[in-house]
């Protein structure tokens, strides 16, 4: 309705409407600090503020009542020496690997294969594929400790009577442990990515694969010299994506194995968790925290740096 | 007509049907068929373990693990779902759910918007710094902020579970990054400057203009919102202390790790619990998933 009536003066010449861009009124000029700010206030708020706090808590000792009692560096130090936290450190490098080598090139792989021209319920593949990400973590663990059940459970069932093969202990042997969360942690994350690296396949220009074809490259080629290079938006914007999740993980080790058996599966926001709200060590979960937050801070800026992503232009 | 031609072959005919196969997009060829089976077969592990806990669900307690490999139960029943919501708060946990990640998304829906609205459509000083400082918020684990959130939450009174429950999820930078981007694409300056020429207040031209036009974006980072605040585990674990304030994914915690190997209780109950969402992403799948993608593919 009112785009109607000024549709002449939107035709008015356009550097008339820049001079007046210029010459902006103070309320326009307002605006978008006006228009930003909820979001800041919320962000110090319930971001900076806590990060504060908790560079605070890990200088002091502190077992949630009564006043903190400084205690300097000494909270760093025991992690240092702390076998449960370098366990827990070795476990969530192996989730964030697994993570970077296994689930993203996966994720890339179907996309490739979702994007072959021509195919068919190409929609229903990629709808499907999602669906793990649209349930809770506490229904996915649910779903996979009744199937990896060592005596009762669907997989061991399966391999027994197509192979014969002996029960395996899909959640209490520490290895095959890893491998059940970080093979659930596929599942669940592996059509989330495909969405995205599907879009940036799909806004590839034709004309360059046409291009590399006059030029006599193959499939191999035409993947390294045009599909890679053309996508690295995209792929950036995975890698740093999966990196932060995967070095935060919680819910999976958590619902599934209670980050056993023993510690075989303890990622480093489980050891937060557990050192804060089963030991009330509010301090050295606190320090546990900020050295998380320094790696992994620093690891995803030098990833957006080297990658060129987050740029308001 | 075209079958019948080619099984009778005479000099010149098959030409013509034999042209229009070559040119025909999905023609069977062995590649294609073992891409097809690949992707079938990937498409049944991503389906069977979700069916496999709807027909536990409705499978007597000594079949869910009698019977594992049977996906059509022998036995069906609804006794499963009856003992849960009779024996349980199901629907007080679901209600908890659904009711703080509504007010979560709305709120966030909005702050997104705005705050997006500001990135694409204006030119400030600062804006360059204020949108890294934005971005960068994104790798800021929450397993760091876990504890003294708790902390500064409890200690200022504002543990209360409806406020508490809700904070962590209002300002996703994720949700301003997508918003700023579908804006830049999608809303010409021209009609920002026609609205401002008739006198509309910039909060007016969000209100009126905008936000009319986002509605497709705007549904996406409503579901992704909701999803993120109805699936979310371990805030609500830390923070949620009273029984009658959990939400669902708690109570779904508790009564599998409380009674042993219940599944004849949980299965339902996460049944019931993925059943609506389910419902909601395939209804709005097409604007989700493009409305996630679009930001990423132009970085």
């Amino acid at each position: 309705m009112t785009t109607t009536t000024t549709s002449g003066a939107v035709a008015a010449p356009p550097q008339a409407a820049r001079a007046r861009t210029g010459g902006v009124s103070a309320a326009t000029q307002r605006a978008p600090y006006l228009f930003i700010a909820p979001f800041y206030v919320l962000y110090v708020l319930f971001m900076i503020v806590p990060v504060g706090a908790a560079i605070y808590l890990s200088l002091t000792s502190w077992v949630g009542l009564g006043t903190p009692t400084f205690v300097g560096l000494d909270n760093y130090s025991g992690l240092l020496t702390d076998s449960s936290f370098w366990t827990a450190a070795g476990n969530s490098g192996i989730y964030v690997a697994f993570s970077l080598l296994v689930i993203v090139p996966c994720s890339l792989l179907i996309a490739q294969a979702l994007n072959t021209k021509g195919l068919r319920a190409r929609d229903l593949f990629r709808v499907t594929f999602f669906v793990p990400m649209v349930v809770s973590p506490i229904v996915v663990a649910l779903i996979f400790s009744m199937m990896l059940d060592r005596e009762y459970g669907l997989v061991n069932s399966m391999l027994y009577s197509l192979f014969g093969v002996p029960g395996i202990d899909w959640l209490s042997d520490p290895e095959w442990a890893k491998v059940s969360v970080s093979f659930v942690l596929l599942w669940r994350w592996v059509g989330y990515l495909t969405i995205f690296f599907l879009a940036g396949l799909q806004a590839v220009p034709r004309e360059l694969y046409e291009a590399a074809e006059l030029d006599g490259a193959g499939a191999v080629r035409k993947f390294t010299t045009v599909t890679l290079p053309s996508i690295k938006p995209v792929t950036a914007f995975v890698v740093v994506t999966s990196f932060i999740s995967a070095a935060q993980l919680f819910d999976e080790p958590y619902l599934l194995t209670k980050g056993g058996p023993g510690e075989a599966t303890l990622s480093v926001a489980m050891f937060i968790y557990r050192a804060a709200f089963e030991r009330q060590q509010f301090g050295y979960a606190a320090a546990a925290g900020v050295f998380l937050f320094v790696i992994v801070f620093a690891v995803s800026q030098l990833l957006n740096r080297a990658l060129q992503i987050g740029r308001a232009s | 007509m075209s079958a019948t031609t080619v099984t009778t072959p005479s000099a010149g005919a098959p030409a013509a049907p034999r042209g229009r196969t070559t040119k025909a997009p999905s023609r069977l060829t062995p590649s294609r068929a073992a891409l097809y089976c690949l992707l079938v077969v990937l498409l049944a592990i991503f389906v069977l373990p979700m069916l496999f806990a709807v027909s536990g669900s409705f499978k007597p307690r000594a079949d869910i693990f009698g019977e594992p490999l049977r996906l059509i139960p022998s036995t069906a029943t609804l006794e499963n779902y009856r003992s849960l919501l009779s024996s349980q708060p199901f629907w007080s946990w679901f209600g908890m759910s659904v009711g703080v990640a509504t007010v979560a998304t709305v709120v966030s829906v909005f702050v997104c918007a705005l705050a997006g609205f500001a990135f694409a459509k204006y030119r400030f000083r600062g804006k360059q710094l204020l949108f890294t400082i934005m971005f960068s918020s994104l790798s800021v684990p929450f397993a760091v902020i876990l504890v003294p959130l708790f902390v500064l939450l409890v200690k200022t009174g504002l543990g209360s579970p409806y406020f508490a429950l809700i904070i962590p999820w209002v300002a996703p930078a994720f949700g301003i990054f997508m918003m700023q981007q579908y804006i830049v694409q999608s809303i010409p300056d021209e009609i920002l400057e026609a609205a401002r020429i008739d006198g509309c207040t910039e909060f007016g031209i969000f209100l009126r203009v905008v936000l009319p036009l986002l509605r497709p974006s705007l549904g996406a980072l409503g579901v992704w919102s909701f999803l993120q605040s109805y699936n979310s585990f371990l805030w609500p674990l830390v923070i949620v202390s009273d029984v009658t304030n959990y939400t669902l994914p708690l109570g779904l915690n508790i009564l599998y790790a409380s009674e042993n190997r219940a599944f004849d209780l949980v299965l339902p109950g996460a049944v019931l619990a993925s059943v609506p969402m389910l419902i909601v992403f395939l209804v709005l799948r097409k604007q989700l998933l493009e409305g996630l993608s679009a930001g990423a593919v132009k970085g």
